[in-house]
């Protein structure tokens, strides 16, 4: 498989497993994003 | 102390790094290298990121468990382990449902172009729905319990939760519907073939390792934050203190 047929959504076979691997990615992003916002947004205490 | 923090922040990012580079090479093997399933074609892919990531997801609770344990115990004993014991807790729960709605979602997927049906009340499906439900039920009532005793209630909850995992893990052997037999140990016809392995190894590490830096991570955050309230509480009794001029 090539990146080429890799973004190829022309067929729903190839679109979920597109939607697939991308929602993966952006769950676990946006989770590991939303800690750091918060870990930015928190005052640190020990110093 | 001081000097503990630079070296801690060294090593969370060195451990960073490492899941990047393995979850890439993950990637590259499961889409570009692996040969295509024989009888799925390419959107078998999708088994390299569903598969690992659902056995994965069966670990978190368990952490949650032992840690909403030790909160328990520690509760009146020793106040201070018992709120580090709570904020691990929070911790794998969050990471326990990161993990399983990217099953259940992934499975949708797959199961609608495999199956052409995005749902089935099958065993598997149903009692992970469950899992999900349960520890999305434990984030709620910690997030919006008025009593004062959501750490408290949602420890207890956990323990309940924690059943439903045996329950996931053996339901495609006790009831076989829908979902296919496992992959480990499902008697002489499961296991995968040579070409899949070295995509499959990749991605199960690549996503524990990855598993461990958030939750970590998630972890040290709960505990800033907690810090933070203490101090701010502090500096409440102190200016309630303060004779006025």
């Amino acid at each position: 498989m090539t990146w080429h047929s890799f973004i190829n959504l022309s067929t729903m076979e190839h679109r979920h497993l597109v939607f697939a691997y991308a929602s993966v990615l952006l769950i676990q992003g946006g989770y590991f994003g939303w800690i750091a916002w918060n870990w930015f947004r928190t005052d640190d205490r020990r110093h | 102390m001081e000097q503990r923090t630079p070296t801690l922040r060294s090593v969370a990012w060195l451990w960073f790094g490492i899941a990047i580079v393995v979850l890439v090479v993950g990637f590259r093997e499961a889409i570009f290298l692996t040969p295509a399933d024989a009888a799925q074609g390419d959107v078998g892919r999708i088994f390299y990121y569903h598969v690992p990531i659902a056995m994965l997801s069966l670990l978190f609770p368990y952490l949650n468990f032992a840690a909403s344990l030790a909160y328990l115990f520690w509760r009146s004993r020793d106040p201070l382990k018992a709120l580090t014991a709570d904020a691990f807790a929070v911790a794998s729960a969050e990471v326990a449902v990161v993990y399983s709605s990217i099953v259940l979602l992934s499975g949708m997927l797959w199961g609608r172009v495999a199956w052409g049906i995005w749902w089935a009340w099958d065993g598997r499906l149903t009692s992970m729905l469950l899992l999900w439900l349960l520890y999305v039920s434990y984030l709620m009532l910690r997030r919006f319990s008025a009593t004062g005793q959501g750490q408290t209630l949602a420890a207890v909850l956990s323990i309940f939760a924690a059943v439903d995992v045996p329950i996931v893990y053996m339901s495609i052997r006790w009831w076989r519907t829908q979902h296919p037999a496992p992959v480990f140990g499902g008697g002489p016809n499961s296991g995968m073939d040579k070409s899949m392995l070295p995509a499959f190894f990749w991605n199960l590490t690549g996503w524990a390792i990855w598993g461990i830096v958030i939750l970590l991570f998630r972890f040290a955050l709960e505990r800033k934050r907690q810090l933070a309230e203490q101090e701010a509480a502090l500096q409440a009794i102190e200016a309630s203190l303060e004779i006025p001029q």
